[in-house]
């Protein structure tokens, strides 16, 4: 009896630490971000607050900017998503198959994943910059100049590519990883019923590459709802605000403006599709891992 | 059993591959091989393929590096972020590795609701909170300190998370062994958990390096002043200026990315595994 009363003691002063860190700038944090989402907090005026019910919920959805924000960043996602998801799928795919300087073209392709947000930006403000040489390579091909991050219609666009380009590495190692970790057998099998490259890449990788393929495009949207660094970087957002992000609204309204309460209802908002989209991930990549095990007790 | 066509082919698959590479890499080779150059020789090699080659060795072959490092803020930058992350791995593993162990061995009231509530936390998105965060930080008047910088960076769900998965399946007969010799837990935990579990903290730590060295909101909030900032925010700075040349700002990122590729080229197969477990354990 005294010694269980010593163990939970010992194990309350192991967690402890960590318990007082978690309630200080996770459990108060959220608590406070949904209270103050019900309020009108500004903080460089605190005593005037009021609490104010569904009217901010109703107007981040009325606000022109935010409105903005949120288009902009679902039109990134779906420009990001199949590219980044797709030539990373192409990729391990292909190297999977080459027999020479794989090593190499491991290496090469993860190089960008290897320099921050910040770096990759800077580098591409250059890269895309009107006498950069992005535009002496395409005026080379008969290309005419592009005005890429300066112009509206075009600046969005030209930051998912980059994104795309650094973040392509990532995902290529996770699906090197999936297509090595496919049953051999399975190969050996359609070998021996004379099935052709396609047929087997089509009945055989691409069912066994199925949930991580899920997994990974979810994980590549997630990501890209949370675009921020990238705007803030190379464009500040415009021009008119068309690299306008979700997150970079709630940063500028809280830390900003320091209209706390808009910020955080911003950020409920945020954080409920975020989770939405993790709560799917969950849902479809768990069922997977039961029906492995079916099959594996099956196997047995 | 290759045959000879698919012996040709994969010889093509290579030389395309190759060619592939190349145009993907291209920003980087033009960053390294331009942050050697003056901006009049940058503008004169654009529309040439020397834009992709070095410049000859010669005496003004450093001089943008040799610039950036005497004329700047930036090995003060690159110090201080070696500094935080330096704290931050310590404490990181300290703080989420007694709270792993404590939910993976220790029975306390609670443990397993505990366990759930940081699986739960693991799935928060933390630009929701860093808003409250800095208003936080603010009230406890710990903006453009060091202390507000590292505070809310200690704890991580997820580190903990991995740690209890690694240390629930160390022996318990280790444990009575060790208390036999009153090895008290405290020191049980530094002296023989940590040490068995060397590859988790090695896989922690390598994470926490590269998120204290990547990151750029949080630094950019809390830090105001030009001492105290990150590599990050300190590039941005130094590159934002009217004064700094194209060639200037290649060298300055170029050598922010130096330590990070030391710290991938070291640890590799540690990277390699935890980017294909994250694949393969939720997918």
């Amino acid at each position: 009896m005294k010694r269980r009363k010593s163990e939970s003691l010992m194990g309350m002063a192991f967690f402890g630490p960590a318990l007082v860190l978690l309630t200080i700038f996770l459990f108060l944090p959220m608590v406070l971000t949904l209270v103050f989402s019900f309020t009108d907090f500004f903080a460089l005026n605190p005593k005037l607050t009021h609490f104010t019910g569904l009217e901010n919920y109703i107007q981040i959805f009325e606000d022109e900017d935010f409105r903005q924000a949120f288009f902009n960043t679902v039109k990134f996602v779906i420009i990001i998503v199949p590219l980044q998801g797709l030539g990373a799928l192409g990729l391990a795919l292909l190297i999977n198959k080459v027999s020479h300087c794989k090593k190499y073209f491991k290496v090469a392709f993860f190089v960008p994943v290897v320099m921050s947000l910040a770096v990759v930006s800077t580098l591409w403000i250059q890269i895309y910059s009107p006498e950069g040489i992005l535009n002496s390579v395409l005026g080379v091909m008969g290309i005419s100049a592009q005005p890429f991050i300066n112009s509206a219609s075009q600046a969005l666009p030209s930051i998912a590519v980059m994104s795309a380009w650094q973040g392509v590495g990532y995902q290529m190692i996770i699906f090197l990883g999936g297509i090595q970790a496919i049953n051999p057998a399975l190969y050996e099998a359609a070998e021996m019923d004379h099935a052709t490259p396609w047929q087997k890449f089509r009945d055989i990788t691409l069912p066994e590459l199925k949930p991580l393929c899920i997994f990974v495009f979810i994980t590549i949207t997630i990501g890209a709802f949370r675009m921020l660094v990238q705007p803030m970087v190379m464009t500040g957002g415009g021009p008119s605000h068309s690299t306008y992000t979700v997150v970079y609204d709630i940063y500028e309204t809280g830390t900003v403006n320091w209209e706390i309460g808009l910020a955080s209802t911003m950020a409920i908002a945020f954080a409920f599709f975020v989770m939405i989209l993790t709560v799917i991930q969950t849902i479809l990549t768990r069922d997977k891992e039961e029906k492995d095990g079916n099959k594996k007790t099956k196997k047995k | 059993m290759v045959t000879r066509k698919q012996k040709r082919n994969n010889w093509i698959l290579t030389i395309v591959l190759l060619i592939a590479s190349l145009f993907f890499l291209f920003p980087v080779i033009w960053m390294l091989a331009n942050s050697f150059k003056p901006d009049a020789a940058i503008t004169a090699d654009m529309n040439s393929l020397r834009a992709f080659v070095p410049p000859v060795l010669n005496g003004s072959f450093l001089e943008n590096y040799i610039t950036v490092l005497t004329n700047t803020n930036f090995i003060r930058y690159m110090c201080n972020t070696l500094f935080y992350a330096a704290v931050l791995i310590v404490l990181g593993v300290v703080v989420n590795g007694l709270a792993g162990y404590a939910l993976a061995k220790i029975k306390f009231p609670f443990r397993e609701r505990w366990l759930m509530i940081i699986m739960l936390l693991m799935i928060v998105p933390m630009e929701t909170i860093i808003t409250i965060h800095f208003l936080i930080v603010a009230k406890l008047g710990l903006l453009n300190t060091v202390l507000g910088y590292i505070l809310p960076m200690i704890v991580n769900p997820f580190n903990i998370f991995l740690f209890r998965q690694v240390f629930v399946s160390l022996p318990d007969d280790v444990y009575e062994a060790a208390q036999l010799d009153r090895c008290g837990p405290l020191k049980y935990f530094f002296t023989m958990v940590l040490p068995m579990s060397k590859s988790v903290v090695a896989t922690v730590s390598v994470f926490t390096f590269l998120n204290v060295w990547n990151d750029y909101l949080w630094p950019s909030l809390v830090f105001t002043s030009g001492d105290l900032l990150t590599a990050q925010i300190g590039l941005n700075a130094i590159t934002s200026n009217d004064n700094t040349t194209t060639g200037q700002t290649l060298a300055v990122i170029t050598m922010v990315t130096i330590p990070v590729i030391i710290i991938y080229s070291f640890f590799s197969k540690q990277i390699v595994e935890g980017v294909i477990s994250t694949g393969s354990k939720e997918g």
